[in-house]
């Protein structure tokens, strides 16, 4: 027992809220680390897809013989190669290969695997393809109208072939009689007495626009098959499990038999959280060419072939009283789902929340129809439609409190949400620190002063002018019950060096939740973060986990691995007050020791006794699961329910300066109040809030993706504009820690949180600016420009829902 | 197929020769013909910086330099920055002020990073930001990186 | 991408200058920023041979000659904003020069790539037609070097064309020192300070004295096919006084002067307007310093 000699008593100490680097930082900051695009296998073929030339036609032949002739090309596969081609999708609605129709820009008609890209390459401009064009319809307002070519046909008449096909098929082989992909209705309460109850009603419609995840990595997959037949996928998936479970339904195979290798991912976002055709035609290469088969897009077709944000019309319709309690909200939206459903339709599930929730609102009704186009199609994207939900309720809380001639932050804090609520919709705050977000993020940026200093400046000849905004948010933080389950497994072990692997079923997909794991792990066991090894990228070797998404993997993953590190200190105690003849409570570990818990003086060093464990006594492994699920609900079929184990919450406010004569606005400074719960790993947490602050910038003000009559006009960095360096704000950013009952170490989820409310607090100061309010995003030079000499349209969308 | 040529150059310290595509990318080269995979491809068009490298002293985007172009250059990747003892305090401040998410620009930025402090030794906040103006991060926010670039100039004074 | 036959890389002008005449098909390359992209995204075809021009010791550096400051062909965007000659007699130059993309793309993309590219957006291009930059063009048509020279101004036929002979090679640029009381403005008009193609530019010149501004020169980019010099809004400037109503009145004469097109950058309205605005604003700076 040297070692312990020597230090006489080990002081408490604690990981949490520290600022722990990243686990893998030193990898990647040699340039180490392999990313799929960066891992070769022997005997490997590269893919390519040809895609659509057109944005809406009918197939009428593919003519692949030249392209099959070419030297160096192994397999070339059209969707008559692939007769058991399932279609995928949440709508199930998109067959990976296209089979007589292509509905949009970046449709997959053909694929080829060659010795290399470039031979490959070659090979798609020998493929020829006859298209005869339909009806391009790119306006969702268009496709909804009675009589709108359809973009899902039913297969009927003329076209017989599907005839045999029953309604109650996929709408991938029964189409669909219109173009509504899907429907969401909510309310609660009476919005016709609400209204009636009303002394200001107001209603704009506001104008979402097209973004995309851009991601730095762009997307990859490689297939193998063994020789056995079994699957081995190098995939950027988010959502492993269940997508085993999908590919095996795809691929007709057993999903035992199918393994996914998570490599590093060069950026997630919520983009890898469906599967895309090119996966299942990487993987229908591999199986046809008997040979690994890496798939990898260029920039232009990460542009054009990846999910988006998706554009939404809305129209929103708000009351309150004099005294400023809000009375209701009526919402329509019409989201342009594209041609093909991904997670993007289900964005409503998120929207709704905070129409019903984020303030006190007692009567709320909302009504979302997502419509097929052939627009790109609209995928998940981190906040998940609350960036479009936020940017109009904040909009109403600015107009509203102007109409009764209430401060706007009072008239916020008036109809604050607060600890112990239940709302509405079902949502209950067991930890709730909003109106704490509302007044350090005005006090930090000394809003209130510099808000009524900004209206009176407003005619001053200097062309600069000065504006402030603040917008709120709610999101879930404790997972989100979309799935039956909202579990994660963990399997952690300890060796005879007293090393902890903890093996997790949550990916990393850039965020840090490996380090913020080991911290809390490392919290439980008294040992330094150097002693875990993170294990979380192989389906063979990890247990369950819904995957990540819905900002859950701190809440849910990190409350699993406490579970399981809980069990492993009882089991060491345990050994230890055998060995030491005392009763376990008198023990702890600490500083890599077991210590006596009242002095904590050390008894011996945790290694030492794991020795003693598998050498002398072979009593036991320390070797522990743990399945933690958390206690939200499934919402009921009206949308209802506590979906979240818990909710996070935050303010931003955010400071301008608009110059009148360009219309450039310069983002200056944004004052940011989280509630996290509470901090684990402040560096963490610190990086993820400013990563999302400057997407969030980017979403307001430069990132545009255009698109005219169904054709991308900007797929690269030169038009699509990605924030850079100069251009960023000063941050100041606050926590306000809520100690969540359910949380691991009281914290909460915050990973989409920080880009939500950056818009809504932009559109709000430019009109603190110039007194002009913009109702469609993202404020370029010239939008503001336009809007400042009365030359933009201001959108109006009647509301509308089906009968 | 297209016309090869052999050159000659100094990689990362080493004399080395390589056959190459007379149209081929240095980005190309470096990731298919020689290996070296830390440089990154990220947009092939110059707009992004993830596949920077340092050519005799100044950095270029490796997606649009000709390959050809390398012979008798004296060309650094980020592999030989990772090598180099000097580059360590760079790489330190890169992990311990979180300059680093998913990491892959963080290649890039290193090599922009490096040839800025020697540029620039005592560079302040808005000459790095504006340093790495060719470099795109999608997770940070670039905040962190400025941090860690600007600690180093500090401690280098 | 292939159809290259041939690479060569000339030691010398003359051998450049011999190349271009004898090997006929010939795409130069200097820095390869404009040309690598293009080439690979196929809207560039390398015709047979590939000239690299980058050992070429005369085409490289910045030099006093007499009352001239010639820039070599070669020089990168990098050396001439670092360039204490051009810092001090051109300080316009290395205005517009850190304002072009960044670091990186400073470092490789040289002066005569910018020219030779020929794009209405070019940055370089304005500040250097409002100093009367004029080009050099060597060539070798019967065994002997020739040199003519040329205002940039006349320079330009259109997006990516140029009067350069497909045996000539551009080796440099020559600017007059500027006079004593000369002032030169340049005006990019982006969200960001570099990384961004000017969807306008302005460059503005003259001497002034006493308020009075001769001499005038002024140029727009990206409002036209090439980088135009706006002879209507030169002479609405020339010998005024820079008061109010003459800054108002030649920003009028400016937004009527410019024909741009639409573009997913901006529209043609939106380019009026910015025109008419930033001449303005840099009139006013003008006048106030
Ligand atoms: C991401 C990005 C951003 C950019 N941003 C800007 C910007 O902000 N402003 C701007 O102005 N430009 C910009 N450019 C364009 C480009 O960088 C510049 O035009 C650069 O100056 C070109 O120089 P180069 O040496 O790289 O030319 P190269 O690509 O080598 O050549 C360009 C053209 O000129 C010809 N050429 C070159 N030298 C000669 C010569 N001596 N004689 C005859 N012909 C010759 C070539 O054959 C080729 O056609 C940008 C480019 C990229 C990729
Ligand atoms: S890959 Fe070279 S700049 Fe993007
Ligand atoms: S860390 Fe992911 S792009 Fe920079």
């Amino acid at each position: 027992m040297n070692v312990a000699e020597k230090t006489k008593t080990i002081q408490p100490d604690s990981l949490i809220g520290k600022r722990i680097p990243k686990m893998d930082a030193p990898e990647k900051a040699s340039g180490k680390t392999r990313y799929i695009h960066d891992i070769d296998l022997p005997g490997q073929l590269h893919g390519k897809i040809l895609r659509s030339a057109r944005v809406h036609a009918r197939i009428r032949s593919i003519d692949t013989s030249a392209a099959r002739a070419l030297p160096g090309v192994h397999v070339v596969i059209t969707a008559a190669d692939i007769p058991d081609q399932r279609p995928i999708g949440v709508a199930k609605d998109h067959l990976p290969l296209k089979r007589d129709r292509v509905r949009s820009q970046r449709d997959e008609i053909a694929a080829v695997a060659a010795e290399s890209e470039e031979i490959a390459l070659q090979a798609l401009k020998l493929i020829k393809v006859e298209y005869e064009d339909l009806p391009i319809i790119s306006d969702p307002t268009e496709a909804i109208k009675p009589g709108a070519p359809l973009i899902h046909p039913e297969p009927h008449g003329a076209d017989g072939s599907h005839e045999h096909l029953k309604q109650g098929m996929p709408v991938a082989y029964a189409g669909k009689p219109d173009n509504i992909a899907m429907r969401f209705d909510y309310g609660h309460g009476d919005v016709a007495q609400g209204e009636a109850e009303s002394d200001v009603v107001i209603e704009d419609t506001f104008k979402l626009h097209y973004v995309t995840h851009c991601c730095m990595g762009v997307s990859g997959i490689i297939a193998e098959f063994d020789a056995s037949g079994n699957l081995l996928m190098y995939s950027n998936t988010q959502v492993p499990f269940l997508h085993k479970r999908e590919f095996a339904e795809y691929l007709n195979m057993d999903p035992s038999r199918i393994r996914i290798i998570q490599p590093p991912i060069g950026g997630g976002f919520g983009s890898k959280l469906d599967i895309y055709p090119f996966e299942v035609i990487c993987v229908f290469l591999a199986r046809a060419a008997k040979r690994p088969v890496k798939m990898v897009f260029s920039r232009e077709e990460e542009f054009l072939a990846s999910p988006t944000r998706q554009p939404v019309l809305l129209t929103l319709r708000s009351g309150c009283r004099k005294d400023g309690t809000l009375t209701f909200r009526q919402v329509h939206t019409l989201h342009d789902n594209g041609a093909y459903t991904s997670w993007g339709a289900t964005t409503p599930f998120v929207m709704m929340q905070t129409f019903s929730s984020l303030y006190r609102v007692p009567h709320c009704d909302y009504h979302t129809t997502a419509v097929y186009t052939n627009n790109p199609y609209a995928g998940s994207f981190r906040g998940y439609g609350n960036l479009q939900a936020t940017f109009a309720i904040e909009a109403h809380m600015d107009k509203l409190a102007e109409a009764i001639g209430m401060d706007p932050l009072d008239f916020r804090l008036k109809n604050a949400q607060e600890k112990g609520e239940v709302t509405g919709q079902g949502m209950s705050f067991k930890s709730c620190g909003f109106k704490e977000c509302l007044t350090t993020a005005a006090s930090r940026s000394d809003f209130r002063r510099k808000h009524r200093e900004n209206i009176r400046n407003r005619n001053t000849p200097d062309p600069v002018k000065r504006g402030i905004g603040i917008a709120s948010m709610l999101h879930v933080g404790g997972g989100a019950k979309i799935y039956p389950s909202d579990g994660c497994g963990t399997i952690l072990k300890l060796d005879d060096f007293a090393h902890v692997t903890l093996i997790t079923g949550a990916s990393e997909i850039g965020q840090g939740s490996e380090t913020v794991l080991s911290q809390l792990v490392c919290e439980e066991l008294g040992l330094p973060i150097s002693a875990v090894t993170v294990v979380n990228n192989d389906t063979d070797i990890t247990p369950w986990d819904v995957g990540v998404h819905a900002s859950r993997t701190t809440f849910i993953a990190g409350n699993s691995a406490i579970g399981a590190a809980k069990k492993a200190k009882a089991k060491i105690l345990a050994a230890a007050a055998k060995k030491f003849e005392c009763p376990e409570a008198d023990l702890d570990l600490r500083g890599g020791f077991i210590i006596k818990a009242a002095s904590g003086e050390p008894l011996i060093d945790l290694a030492r006794l794991m020795r003693n464990l598998h050498f002398t006594e072979k009593a036991e492994l320390v070797m522990t699961t743990f399945y933690y699920e958390p206690p939200s609900k499934h919402q009921d079929k009206g949308f209802k329910g506590d979906v979240s184990a818990a909710y996070a919450w935050a303010t931003q406010v955010v400071e301008v300066e608009v110059d009148t004569e360009t219309g450039i606005v310069r983002m200056t400074r944004v004052t940011g109040a989280h509630d996290v719960g509470r901090v684990l790993n402040r560096l963490g947490i610190e990086g993820q809030i400013e990563g999302g602050v400057v997407m969030g910038q980017g979403y307001a003000l430069t990132e545009d993706l255009t698109i005219e009559n169904g054709v991308m006009r900007n797929p690269n960095f030169r038009d699509y504009k990605l924030v850079t360096a100069p251009e960023i704000p000063e941050m100041d950013i606050s926590f306000i820690e809520s100690m969540d009952g359910e949380g691991p170490q009281g914290a909460k989820g915050v990973g989409e949180a920080p880009a939500i409310c950056i818009a809504a607090a932009t559109a709000n100061a430019i009109y603190n600016a110039t007194g002009v309010r913009i109702y469609g995003l993202p404020f370029t030079p010239e939008r503001v420009y336009r809007a400042l000499h009365g030359k933009a349209e201001k959108p109006y969308w009647k509301p509308w829902k089906p009968e | 197929m297209s016309l090869k040529h052999d050159i000659e150059f100094t990689l990362n310290g080493v004399k080395r020769r390589a056959t190459v595509g007379v149209g081929m990318t240095t980005l190309d080269m470096l990731r298919d013909v020689i290996g070296l995979s830390g440089t990154k491809y990220g947009c092939g068009e110059g707009e992004c910086g993830a596949c920077t490298i340092v050519v005799d002293g100044a950095s270029l985007n490796s997606c649009l330099m000709f390959a050809v172009d390398c012979h008798g250059r004296n060309v650094t990747t980020i592999e030989g920055l990772a090598s180099d003892a000097k580059a360590d305090a760079l790489r330190d401040a890169f992990v311990l002020h979180g300059a680093v998410q998913c990491g892959f620009c963080t290649p890039g930025m290193m090599m922009q990073a490096s040839h800025l402090l020697a540029c620039h030794p005592d560079a302040d906040a808005d000459t790095i930001k504006r340093g790495i103006e060719g470099n795109l991060c999608r997770c940070t926010g670039y905040k962190k990186i400025v941090d860690a670039i600007a600690s180093v100039g500090e401690t280098a004074k | 991408m292939t159809g290259i036959e041939r690479y060569v890389v000339p030691a010398s002008l003359e051998q450049a200058v011999e190349c271009l005449q004898q090997l006929g098909e010939v795409t130069i390359l200097a820095g390869g920023t404009d040309l690598m992209p293009q080439s690979q995204a196929g809207r560039l075809k390398i015709k047979r041979t590939l000239m690299n021009i980058r050992r070429i010791p005369e085409l490289k550096g910045i030099a006093l000659d007499g009352d001239v400051i010639r820039i070599g062909a070669l020089t990168t965007i990098s050396e001439i904003m670092r360039n204490d000659l051009v810092k001090k007699h051109l300080p316009v130059l290395a205005e517009a020069c850190d304002h072009f993309a960044s670091d990186q793309i400073r470092n490789a993309g040289t002066l005569g790539g910018n020219i030779c590219n020929a794009s209405p957006a070019g940055d370089t291009l304005v500040p250097l037609i409002v100093l009367d930059a004029e080009v050099e063009l060597a060539s070798k048509p019967d065994g002997k070097v020739y040199q003519r020279t040329m205002p940039l101004a006349e320079y330009f036929v259109g997006p990516g064309k140029t009067r350069r002979a497909p045996a000539e090679l551009l080796t440099g640029v020559r600017i007059p020192l500027p006079p004593a009381g000369h002032v030169a403005r340049f005006f990019k008009f982006g969200t960001r300070p570099a990384l961004d193609i000017s969807a306008i530019s302005i460059g503005i010149a003259g001497i002034l004295n006493q308020g009075v501004m001769t001499n005038v020169r002024v140029a727009f980019g990206a409002v036209a096919p090439t980088p135009v010099r706006a002879l209507h809004t030169e002479e609405a400037l020339e010998g005024k006084r820079l008061d109010a109503a003459t800054i108002e009145s030649v920003a009028n004469v400016a937004r009527d002067e410019v024909k741009p097109i639409d573009d997913i950058r901006a529209t043609a309205w939106y380019r009026k307007e910015m025109i008419h605005n930033m001449t303005k604003r840099m009139l006013d700076h003008v006048a106030q310093a």
